[in-house]
């Protein structure tokens, strides 16, 4: 199976869904999963192959010809947008059905295929111009995507901030290309490792896509973008579009020659991204909120990997760069499987109940059986716990780093920092998934819509399922992938070349598969010993209360409440608090708002600066006829004062 | 053949042992008191008990409730099968394993949590919010820890790392790293196990809801961990490859028993901390497991 | 050299212990041992040990650790307090400034241009280490002991930074550090006296009434 056919198939496929979209959903269905299906058939031909792909093409599009290109590096993300491509459409059949929605899921499945497509023409075009067309067509499909529910207010402030955000991004990715361009002669992109006067562009690069990517402090348009979009939507924004980000870093930290701070700026933003970001979603008490801030933290594990690889090319090619990369690649996988699977979660959760807000939830596990199951298999992968994935690229990254700091090289003290950082953000990561799985899923319903749940029909557990089989697959067999990472690590740096599969990663499968196998004995011997009548129920002892009711458990904002302390510096909540008076109190609250501290004390006071400067010079345009002539004659008076002191020098 | 035979001795030696630590701490704390106190192997005699009781469990609760005390005590099992046992070794060893037997640990906090949420009661949430929160600065600790080790063997396989030199890094460490057991154990002054009483409570007031042979292996798991840590802890100060494979044994379990006994010492000497101290005590942690690393990178320079 | 190292560590871990204590009797206990410790630093440095130095020495360690603290603890004992309310920098916060600054400090220790004796020893990086602490204390605490005793370590640092001319004018360096350190404890001790008996606490905001 050739490579190119597929990829055509692919485009073909996604194409005619674009058209057919708005009509025939069955037909649409069945074109993405086609072109899903395509798009990762061809990724693991190129991964598990030895050869990369590349077609240059006679049309012109702009003035340039086409150029695509698909190597290990590409095949990796491609892959990615095939798996949550093809499980969000699925899942929307039913999460964002014509029943429920009629104005709007045409117009979702037809921007849904538009979304797909562009991401894959990002992945494969190699020439700047065709580039940059896609990558703002990406974000014009992802802002369509995310305001489908246009009626509400939140959602719409949402998709105008994500907008804004996007096209400072690709304002500063329009300066790189541009100059690229200039400063090389030609718009066509490939390895330009040798031209050292590209070098301060990589900075460009790194601004233009962490935009995308979510890097703190770049980061301010995900939280809302990502909460507020549909649940399936959020999936594929937070598995694979923040991925667009990564990949433009990845590929462009690749193919330039990188300046010598840069592998420092970006592991420091990566491990301070990492902690902040899980620090923020701790406090958070909006389910998917919380979910979009984790985000901001799985990309600085990313980041940090990246990081280090840099700082490692700079080191004359360490071994621990490879193993630092090989990491990050994998992360950028497992998280994308697992983001998305608890993305899609919350969706059903939503679906059920029609609320984000966690201390309204609990219980749901009664109700949600299925749901409640592939959310703690997400929870496990996300807290980087064994047996799954989210251990095995989070170990390898710590094994790249402990690498670096017995080295001890220039280099080490970036790692001891970002060891020490990613390890706190660990513990945090467990801590806030914790409060996430057991403030909505477990103890009692905390209100009405929790009581009178109902679990979400076959298509949207189905997806879910595939998401999680996914994540326990790569957990127990991480040696399979191993191929595919070195290819992607030989991509960016050829003197890395493909190496077999580590020792150590083999003992780590073998552990992780043994450790599965015994952790489900266990439980089925522990669950089979004391089924049936065995165990007796009764009301939680609890030391003896005697009445409890669901409103005394412990909410989101309590869990969250000693370490929202230590970080109240730039969580800066805002509290509403009317305390109980008196012996009978009829009315006590306590609400506590979490804004997005870098954008309400850095972006938005320099936006109010920029609007009163405009209002002031606006003051310059009154109507007035003659005034306007007034301007015109001091500005020719002006430039002819300016010519003649010139001409007399 | 051998192999065989010396994995199941560890193995006896891990869980056999075990049960014994909480009963030495409690003579100790029972002699400091001028008290008799109960007989050191009375954790032994408790678990036997607690296996041949009937389970309540709460309505509210699912069947992770019952599985999560199991999945918590294969965690810390599977943790102790990488750690060392002096001359005899460890079970499991490669680069790396130090990383496992971390998130290992992490498992079982996260099982225990978990099955603690499930019963829906303000106790057990307060315990579990405290447990997770304190583990954030503890994991720190570890992590310096572990580099501390990491910078002077230049090795990052437990087997190999935990044969430091003396000097004021093994200091600095021992400090560092006895805090973390009282955190990670829930000793005073972070947590009071022989109170019950809400204020004091962390991981007593996890298990609040189980009983029978869950709440047994609770209790077994949790001795487990103990003295995981203790023999950490003593192979992290103690140069043990430099004792002849007799001697370092002796060592190992002179060392382990020094461990216990300290900690009996500081529970019947001090008060739990007031729980807006502990971030402070915490923190001091994290610090001398850095300046650890720090003296060590410069020594091995 | 490794003897004198593990002795100005030891001042360091003590600056720490003062930074995160809250109860005053500890603070003036970490201040004295650390005083004690520097007294006796001379007798390791100098390389003819006369009845002078000896003489100083001993001066310098009773002076630091007897005199000073017990003038302290009196002062703490009539005005009837024990303990630092909350001061202006958190306690982990300035804890975590220390050590910040113990590790900068270091660090820019390592990049002067030092004589080859001293660049091996901690005695640059201890006396910026002891002076970034007693700042830290001076400026936030609120009870005046507690900035008396950040001022006293202060000095220590100082001092330290006189122990690196001692080669050149050995017995010139502890006398005079030590008349600057008696005649600032003479002045603070009966600021402190004042404080106490026009405003009955020893709460230094309660100075700003003074502007007026």
């Amino acid at each position: 199976m050739t490579v190119g056919p597929l990829i055509v198939l692919a485009f073909a496929a996604l194409t005619l869904g674009v058209v057919v979209g708005r009509r025939w959903p069955r037909l649409w269905l069945a074109l993405t999963l086609t072109g899903a299906g395509a798009a990762i058939v061809a990724s693991l031909a190129v991964l598990f192959g030895a050869v990369d792909w590349e077609w240059r093409g006679a049309f012109r599009l702009g003035g340039e010809a086409l150029h695509l290109r698909l190597d290990g590096l590409s095949a990796i993300f491609l892959a990615l947008v095939g798996v949550l491509g093809a499980a969000g459409a699925v899942y929307a059949r039913e999460y964002w059905s014509d029943a429920h929605y009629p104005a709007s899921a045409p117009r979702g499945r037809a921007w849904w295929s538009a979304l797909l497509l562009s991401m894959m023409l990002v992945l494969t075009l190699s020439n700047g111009l065709h580039f940059l067309i896609a990558w703002e067509s990406f974000a014009i499909a992802a802002f369509f995507l995310i305001t489908l529910d246009r009626g509400q207010r939140a959602v719409r402030s949402a998709g105008w901030l994500y907008l804004a955000a996007s096209h400072a991004g690709t304002l500063a990715l329009f300066a790189f290309f541009a100059l690229l361009a200039a400063r090389t002669g030609s718009w066509d992109l490939g390895p330009m490792r040798d031209q050292a006067a590209l070098q301060p562009l990589l900075w460009l690069a790194l601004f233009g896509f962490g935009v995308k990517a979510g890097l703190f402090p770049l980061h301010v348009w995900l939280p809302s973008a990502h909460a507020n979009a549909p649940s399936h939507v959020s999936a594929i924004m937070s598995g694979a579009a923040i991925k667009m980000g990564v990949y433009g870093i990845m590929r462009f930290s690749g193919w330039l020659p990188a300046p010598a701070a840069a592998g420092w700026v970006v592991t420091g933003l990566g491990a301070a991204s990492a902690l902040l970001g899980i620090a923020f979603a701790f406090a958070q008490g909006d389910l998917k909120r919380l979910l979009a801030y984790c985000s901001v933290e799985n990309v600085g594990i990313i980041m940090v990997g990246v990081g280090g690889a840099l700082l490692a090319r700079a080191d004359g090619d360490a071994a621990w760069g490879r193993l630092l990369l090989a990491g990050a690649l994998l992360h950028v996988w497992n998280h994308g499987l697992f983001k998305g699977l608890l993305f899609l979660g919350a969706g059903s959760v939503l679906h059920a109940t029609g609320t984000r807000q966690m201390s309204r939830l609990g219980g749901l596990w009664r109700k949600l059986p299925w749901t409640a199951g592939m959310f703690a298999i997400g929870t496990l992968a996300v807290a980087g716990l064994p047996p799954l994935n989210g251990f095995v690229s989070e170990w390898m990254v710590y094994l790249g780093l402990f690498d670096a700091v017995t080295s001890r090289g220039a280099s080490a003290w970036a790692a001891i920092f970002a060891a020490l950082m990613l390890g706190t953000a660990g513990a945090l990561a467990l801590a806030s998934f914790v409060k996430a799985g057991a403030t909505v899923f477990l103890g009692a319903a905390r209100g009405k819509r929790a009581a009178e749940a109902h679990e979400s029909g076959r298509t949207m557990v189905g997806s879910m399922l595939v998401l999680a089989a996914l994540c326990v697959m790569l957990g127990l067999a991480p040696t399979l992938v191993w191929p595919a990472l070195a290819r992607g690590v030989a991509a960016w740096q050829p003197a890395w070349p493909v190496a077999p599969v580590p020792q150590s990663l083999q003992a780590i499968g073998g552990a992780q598969l043994t450790l599965a196998v015994l952790l489900v004995a266990a439980g089925l011997f522990a669950w089979r010993r004391l089924r049936g009548g065995v165990a007796r129920r009764a009301m939680t002892w609890d030391c003896g209360y005697a009445a409890p009711t669901a409103r005394m458990q412990y909410t989101s904002a309590s869990f969250a409440g000693i370490v929202g302390g230590w970080f109240r510096w730039i969580l800066r909540p805002e509290l509403a608090l009317r305390r109980p008076r008196g012996l009978l109190p009829l009315r006590a609250f306590r609400l506590e708002r979490f804004p997005e501290t870098v954008l309400d004390v850095v972006i938005a006071p320099v936006g109010g600066l920029i609007m009163q400067t405009a209002s002031g010079a606006r003051r310059l345009q009154h109507g007035s006829l003659q005034a306007y002539i007034l301007y015109v004659v001091a500005g020719l008076v002006a430039l002819g004062a300016l010519v003649l002191t010139a001409g007399v020098r | 053949m051998m192999i065989v035979v010396s994995f199941l001795a560890r193995l006896a030696w891990w869980l056999l042992l075990a049960p014994l630590l909480p009963g030495i701490i409690n003579k100790v704390k029972a002699w400091v008191a001028g008290r008799r106190g109960p007989p050191v192997l009375q954790l032994y005699y408790d678990l036997a008990r607690l296996w041949q009781k009937q389970v309540v469990m709460s309505t509210l609760a699912s069947p992770a409730f019952i599985v999560g005390p199991a999945v918590a005590w294969v965690a810390v099992l599977g943790a102790t099968t990488m750690v060392p046992l002096g001359p005899a070794g460890a079970t499991l060893s490669f680069r790396g394993d130090v990383v496992l037997m971390l998130y290992l640990l992490a498992l079982a906090r996260f099982a225990t949590t978990w099955a603690a949420m499930e019963t829906g009661s303000a106790f057990e949430g307060m315990g579990a919010a405290r447990e997770v929160s304190y583990a954030v600065l503890a994991e720190a600790a570890m992590i310096a820890a572990m580099l501390t080790l990491a910078v002077q063997t230049g090795s990052v396989s437990l087997a190999t790392m935990l044969a430091p030199s003396v000097g004021t890094s093994a200091v600095l460490l021992a400090a560092g790293l006895f805090t973390v057991l009282l955190v990670e154990n829930c000793r005073v002054p972070f947590d009071d196990p022989a109170t019950h009483l809400e204020l004091t409570m962390i991981h007593e007031v996890m298990v609040l809801d189980h009983s029978g042979p869950p709440l047994a292996v609770i209790l077994h798991g949790a001795s487990l961990k103990l003295l995981l840590f203790a023999v950490l802890l003593t192979q992290s100060v103690l140069p043990m490859g430099t004792y002849s494979p007799a001697v370092a044994a002796a060592v190992l379990v002179a060392g382990v028993l020094a461990v216990t006994v300290g900690v009996g010492a500081v529970e019947s000497l001090m008060a739990r901390f007031a729980f807006r101290r502990v971030p402070l005590l915490l923190t001091t942690s994290v610090l001398l497991c850095v300046f650890a690393l720090l003296v060590a990178w410069q020594g091995a320079a | 050299m490794r003897d004198l190292n593990l002795l100005i560590g030891l001042a360091m871990g003590l600056n720490l212990v003062a930074l995160g204590s809250s109860r005053l009797p500890s603070i003036i206990r970490a201040t004295a041992l650390q005083g004690v410790l520097l007294g006796i630093m001379p007798l390791l440095l100098e390389h003819d040990i006369g009845w002078q130095v000896v003489a100083v020495a001993v001066a310098t360690a009773i002076g630091k650790g007897v005199v000073i603290p017990g003038l302290l603890q009196r002062a703490m004992r009539a005005a009837h307090i024990e303990r630092e309310i909350e001061p202006f920098i958190g306690f982990v916060p300035s804890l975590l400034l220390g050590a910040g600054g113990t590790i900068a400090a270091l660090a820019v220790a390592r990049s002067l241009p030092l004589l080859p004796e001293h660049a091996k020893s901690l005695l640059v990086p201890g006396a910026l280490a002891s002076m970034l602490t007693g700042f830290v204390l001076l400026i936030g605490r609120v009870k005046a002991i507690s900035q008396v005793c950040g001022y006293l370590i202060f000095e220590n640092g100082i001092y330290l930074f006189g122990l690196l001319l001692i080669g050149s004018t050995p017995l010139l360096v502890e006398a005079g550090v030590l008349l600057d350190l008696t005649v600032g404890i003479f002045v603070i001790g009966i600021i402190v006296d004042r404080i106490q008996r026009a405003f009955d606490s020893l709460d230094t905001r309660k100075l700003t009434v003074l502007r007026e």
